[in-house]
């Protein structure tokens, strides 16, 4: 393993290189300074019910939880990053199959898992054409694996959820990981986690302000058409801002394509919630599950992101390219 | 074609350390991987450290449901029965278990679950909800019980008499029940002692019982309570003289 990296993996010496880190992780420990505050100054002056006050403070609580989670893997290195967004993917996934009932067929549930598994090594290794084999070829493994109890009935539901499980959580996610490839990778997932984030939160802020007319009032009643064009006005900058101090000199530093970035993140976030909102609503759900308190479950939190890795990530790499100059095939290279 | 029928899991809804203490739990593939491990492990110990002996295992029912109902007399007891069982048979497998022992505390509760697969059975406030969401789990996920009839260990080693409990899960159906007589247990971890001796245990298992017209009511369950536990005695008598 070349020094390159070895510091690209576990370098966190670097981890405040890019002023773009810097300031995202400087504005993120400001929020949660703040925060506290904001809430008691709100509860006391909407009088709010000690139930209402305990959900705030839970979910601020979890809040602290999930910046961790997100935010000493991408500082400490390319090695830990892949390994939480493996993490984030499993965690997701079982709560997938658990809503859909899909855990109950134990082999194209093992056959989703080793795919992640997959997926996190070709990110790992940065071994590209892997990365992009993975997914055929585990859509037809889960096609074979759907075949094993002899059971006609219910294939094609069996290997629907498992190729859309895996699609989705195995796939799609799996493209944050491969993001940590680039020498420069934590600004880029540090501003796609927060851009992502504060969507939601602009969409809901908006909405109450601006929004009269619904959405799509039959798969989330609360979303309006002015909470979704806020959102878009609001991300859309911001996103546009910090891709340009990251991608600074290259195809993709001009106005009107980080601009496109902007759009691509709040538009695709806002479809990655709807898209959540109605496998819940299918099933007759409120939440994926009760695994984070104040906020539900993993995937009510990063649904938004989920279709966003990987729009963003074949955007960047149309005009620039991940991890161009960094070694590929780090363990799998080696020749016997 | 037909409609696609999706069913999340029963548990769902419930918080991590609510769904390790309900009846309505079902287990994940990691759990299960470690109920497959627990129960090899099991059986390894078993066979290394009580020379267990099982006679007529091939009385096992080929798959659920079907409840287990052994003596009890030591806590070596669901482990030993839960040795017994096939790999095939372990994914369904539920052992039934005084919540306030094994589900008291987060920590005893979690590898209680994720370990053994047990399901609670709180003593002193069980009420016919709690047999009644046993009896719909045992049908529905074609489940397999170890549950203990005596409703607590024997402090002597003597059997005492069967409770009602029992009837009230198998009653007018056709699950069928599975007598079975432990030997050895009792002398090998006593209730008063913390550490197992390596006393050879038998385990003795009887032709399935079924109780398809035998009403659910008290006269039914008493009837199957003084069946079971007439062919159980028979089996430990065989047990200890195997």
């Amino acid at each position: 393993m070349s020094e390159i990296t070895r510091e690209r993996l576990f370098g966190f010496r670097h981890a405040f290189d890019d002023p773009v880190t810097v300031v995202l992780t400087l504005t993120a420990l400001a929020l949660f300074l703040l925060a506290p505050v904001l809430i008691l100054v709100a509860t006391r002056a909407a009088n709010s019910t000690s139930d209402k006050r305990k959900e705030l403070w839970d979910r601020y609580r979890s809040w602290i939880w999930l910046a961790l989670f997100i935010l000493v893997p991408v500082l400490a290195g390319a090695f830990w990053t892949i390994l939480a967004v493996a993490t984030l993917s499993f965690l997701c996934y079982r709560e997938y199959a658990r809503i859909t009932g899909l855990f109950r067929e134990r082999t194209i549930s093992l056959i989703v898992v080793i795919g992640i598994l997959f997926i996190a090594f070709a990110a790992l290794d940065n071994w590209y054409r892997l990365f992009v084999a993975l997914f055929p070829l585990t859509v037809a493994l889960i096609a074979i694996g759907g075949l094993i109890p002899d059971q006609p009935k219910g294939y094609i539901q069996r290997v629907g959820l498992g190729v859309l499980g895996f699609a989705l959580f195995g796939s799609a996610l799996g493209n944050l990981g491969y993001m940590a490839n680039d020498w420069n990778y934590r600004p880029i997932l540090l501003l796609i986690v927060f851009a992502v984030e504060l969507n939601d939160i602009f969409a809901y802020i908006c909405g109450h302000l601006f929004g009269h007319r619904k959405f799509v009032p039959n798969t989330s009643p609360n979303k309006t058409v002015g909470g979704a064009f806020g959102a878009i006005a609001l991300t859309t900058p911001l996103v546009a801002v910090g891709a340009h101090f990251i991608w600074s000199g290259t195809a993709l530093d001009t106005p009107v394509r980080l601009l496109g970035l902007g759009i691509i993140v709040s538009i695709v976030g806002q479809f990655g919630d709807l898209m959540l909102s109605s496998i819940k609503r299918d099933l007759g759900l409120k939440d994926t599950s009760k695994l984070i308190p104040g906020h539900g479950g993993i995937l009510d939190r990063f649904d938004s992101l989920i279709l966003v890795a990987p729009a963003v990530f074949h955007y960047v790499n149309y005009f620039v390219g991940f991890a161009v100059g960094q070694p590929q095939q780090i363990f799998s290279g080696w020749q016997i | 074609m037909e409609p696609w029928n999706l069913q999340p899991a029963h548990d769902t809804g419930l918080t991590p350390s609510e769904r390790f203490r309900s009846v309505r739990r079902e287990s994940g593939l990691l759990e299960s991987l470690a109920h497959q491990v627990c129960f090899s492990l099991l059986r390894s110990y078993f066979a290394i450290g009580h020379r267990l002996t099982i006679v007529g295992r091939e009385k096992l029912p080929p798959h659920g449901p079907f409840v287990l109902a052994a003596n009890h007399c030591s806590h070596l007891d669901a482990l030993a029965l839960g040795a017994a069982l096939t790999p095939r048979h372990r994914e369904r497998a539920f052992p039934i278990a005084a919540g306030d022992v094994f589900f008291h505390t987060r920590v005893t509760s979690t590898f209680s679950a994720i370990m053994l697969n047990a399901l609670p059975m709180w003593r002193k406030n069980c009420g016919p909800h709690a047999l009644a969401d046993l009896r719909r789990k045992l049908q529905e996920e074609r489940a397999i019980f170890i549950i203990f009839p005596e409703g607590g260990r024997s402090r002597n080693g003597s059997m005492m008499p069967f409770k009602h409990g029992l009837g009230m899960l198998v009653a007018e159906t056709n699950v069928p029940v599975v007598p079975c007589g432990l030997g050895g247990t009792f002398e090998a971890l006593p209730p008063e002692r913390n550490i197992p001796r390596p006393v050879a245990i038998t385990l003795a298992i009887g032709d399935p019982l079924q109780f398809p017209s035998t009403a659910n009511d008290r006269t039914g369950w008493s009837q199957i309570a003084k069946s079971v536990e007439s062919r159980v005695r028979d089996l430990v008598g065989q047990s200890r003289t195997a």
